[in-house]
């Protein structure tokens, strides 16, 4: 191994960590393999970063801003009762003293759950949540989101679907 | 010409007889898939069942009626339904034509069950047949996602909230991140559902990817590996057999292998004509995105997945498909032993574990079953238990966790790898036999089990 280009590099340290772990290997490692391996893992890096980024041009692109979405007015959703809103799939729940939004999809697999006296029902495959949006029973593995609700300039609802509250939170009614 | 030395050459045993029958298979593009003799134990129907060559033509069916219903249907949300209801009820001949092409993917998927069934139990992944095994299994895969990937076109409520479950199980790594709190960093889940369905919600990008996966990507995909599997049966030497038939004498393929294969398939397309003319092709009313079907249910042959997702979507929708995969494709690593090669269950003594496993499986997943239905799993007993029990300890998991220490002791009791590939598979493929068929016949709304 005396033509080995380590030694004329004369970085020792590296060249014997490099024998101890051809021997690991049990495979005496010459130039030619040595060589053969690096390529083959840059290869194979480099493979794995294209693959990344090919596959990453096919994934769409969500922006985190714009998520305020108009409901309608305090007045469009009668007391004491879950309103669903077909094109956000939510709930606005208002009682005597506020108006809250609860996510009517399903955190298992994406069903639009139901509302029942209980609280939510799924008829995908049968979670149940309590109507604080808890888990009761089923596969889901976390709760029904609560979403922040503001008022807008003219006095319309707006749901913040990028802002998550408690489930007690509520929006008060001035 | 060239016919008639054919006919005269044919009832002489010289070498121009021979010459001309391997001219016949060779001179021929689409016949010199054949080898030019072949074994007469391959001929057996026993041997294959021609599963196989059914798959091949069921594929050629689908790729004629598909490019007939691609020209009539538009691959947007808004039009998609409609069109689809044009070619059933105004198209001439339209509505056999769609039921002909789903017929056939059905068949599809009931045949490759089966071939793999038979090329496992014969033990035919090994001899050399590794690779085909693998090729063999990424066709299985293939053919499941081109139904999955079907089912979405007609953009009705079937194909809606399929879909939507579909693209969730692909986002289901989330549950695990979601636990672990790595979710924000490293959201594998919502990486795959966005490859997928272009989005967050299935909408115009899904059904846009899904048309193109449909129609372009996976039936070329299918077409290369068709090409691979079947030049690789002739690169092995044939359909696996016995080493007691070995020395039999070949016998040339031109005709005898002609006649078996048009036999198959006018068969094949008799069944799938007679089948079309009565059984129509469901077409349900439009997708709703606001409300699902109750319940709502994948295509047939996903409701085994469908019950494993209703314990839990991580562990029953990726977790153990994955675990299922990976076993498929190390099957050949794990099992040497070549002396069995083309004897159905390696003989005597694979019958029976093969047939201990599947009872052992019966009623491991029944009685577990029965327990869930009966008295509830872990959040009904401990309610707000940790989601990592829900995910980890359930009749799926549990099921997968018994299935391996049975093929371990299989495996100590015979000495015998050959043993505990049968019986692991056995089991596995009884379970997910079980597991359909309460999917198909013992759920119904809100997915309670009903008789």
């Amino acid at each position: 191994m005396h033509d080995n280009w380590l030694i004329r590099c004369n970085s020792k340290g590296f060249y014997i960590f490099l024998v101890q772990f051809s021997q690991l290997q049990n495979d005496p490692m010459n130039r030619r393999g040595f060589v053969r391996k690096i390529s083959l893992t840059l290869a194979a890096v480099a493979g794995a970063l294209f693959g990344i980024s090919f596959l990453k041009q096919f994934t769409a692109r969500t922006g985190s801003t714009g998520k305020r979405r108009k409901v309608g007015y305090t007045a469009d959703f009668p007391v004491d009762n879950y309103t669903y809103i077909d094109d956000l799939k939510i709930f606005v729940y208002r009682d005597h003293e506020a108006v809250r939004a609860v996510s009517a999809v399903c955190t298992h697999l994406g069903c639009t759950v139901q509302h029942t006296i209980d609280g939510f029902e799924c008829p995908c495959h049968g979670s149940c949540y309590s109507p604080e949006g808890k888990v009761l029973s089923g596969p889901a593995p976390t709760a029904l989101s609560w979403y922040k609700m503001e008022k807008a300039p003219d006095g319309a609802l707006l749901v913040n679907l990028g802002e998550t509250v408690a489930p007690g939170e509520r929006y008060l009614i001035v | 010409m060239e016919r008639q030395s054919a006919r005269h050459t044919a009832t002489s045993d010289s070498d121009q007889y021979r010459r001309e029958r391997i001219r016949r298979m060779n001179r021929n593009f689409f016949l010199h898939i054949h080898a030019t003799k072949v074994h007469p134990h391959s001929l057996k129907p026993e041997t294959t069942f021609g599963l196989g060559m059914i798959l091949g033509f069921l594929f050629v069916v689908m790729l004629l009626t598909g490019v007939l219903l691609m020209l009539n249907y538009t691959p947007s949300v808004g039009q998609a339904y409609s069109s689809v209801k044009n070619i059933v009820h105004a198209v001439p001949g339209g509505r056999i034509i769609r039921n002909v092409h789903r017929l056939a993917s059905h068949g599809m998927v009931i045949v490759v069950f089966l071939h793999l069934l038979r090329v496992f139990y014969t033990g035919s992944y090994l001899g050399g047949r590794t690779l085909n095994w693998i090729i063999g299994v990424c066709m299985f895969v293939v053919v499941l996602l081109m139904s999955f990937s079907g089912y979405l076109l007609p953009w009705d409520q079937l194909s809606y909230w399929a879909v939507t479950i579909g693209s969730n199980i692909a986002a289901s790594a989330r549950e695990l991140t979601d636990l672990l709190g790595i979710t924000k960093f490293l959201d594998v889940g919502g990486f795959f559902q966005r490859l997928l369905i272009g989005g967050e919600t299935v909408g115009q990008p899904a059904l846009t990817r899904f048309f193109m996966l449909h129609v372009i990507f996976l039936p070329v995909t299918l077409l290369v590996l068709t090409a691979v599997h079947f030049w690789r049966i002739r690169k092995d030497g044939g359909l696996s057999r016995p080493a007691s038939v070995e020395k039999q004498e070949k016998l040339f393929s031109w005709p005898v292998v002609m006649w078996a294969e048009l036999a198959i398939f006018i068969g094949v397309v008799a069944v799938v004509l007679l089948l079309a003319f009565f059984m129509d092709a469901p077409l349900l009313e439009k997708a709703n995105p606001a409300h699902p079907d109750n319940p709502a249910k994948s295509p047939w042959y996903f409701l085994g997945i469908q019950e494993l997702v209703s314990y839990s979507a991580f562990a029953g929708g990726l977790l153990i498909p994955v675990l299922f995969l990976w076993f498929m494709f190390s099957i050949p690593y794990r099992d040497r032993e070549e002396e069995h090669v083309g004897i159905w269950f390696s003989g005597v003594r694979g019958r029976k574990v093969a047939r201990n496993a599947a009872m052992i499986s019966l009623g491991v997943v029944i009685v577990q079953v029965f327990v869930m239905v009966q008295f509830g799993w872990l959040r009904d007993w401990l309610p707000g238990i940790s989601q990592w029990f829900v995910m980890l300890i359930n009749p799926a998991t549990i099921t997968v966790g018994v299935f391996v220490l049975l093929s371990l002791q299989v495996r100590k009791r015979t000495g015998s790898s050959r043993m505990a590939a049968i019986a692991l598979f056995t089991a596995a493929m009884v379970a997910l036999v079980i597991f359909t068929v309460i999917g198909i016949w013992f759920r119904g709304a809100n997915w309670e089990f009903v008789l």
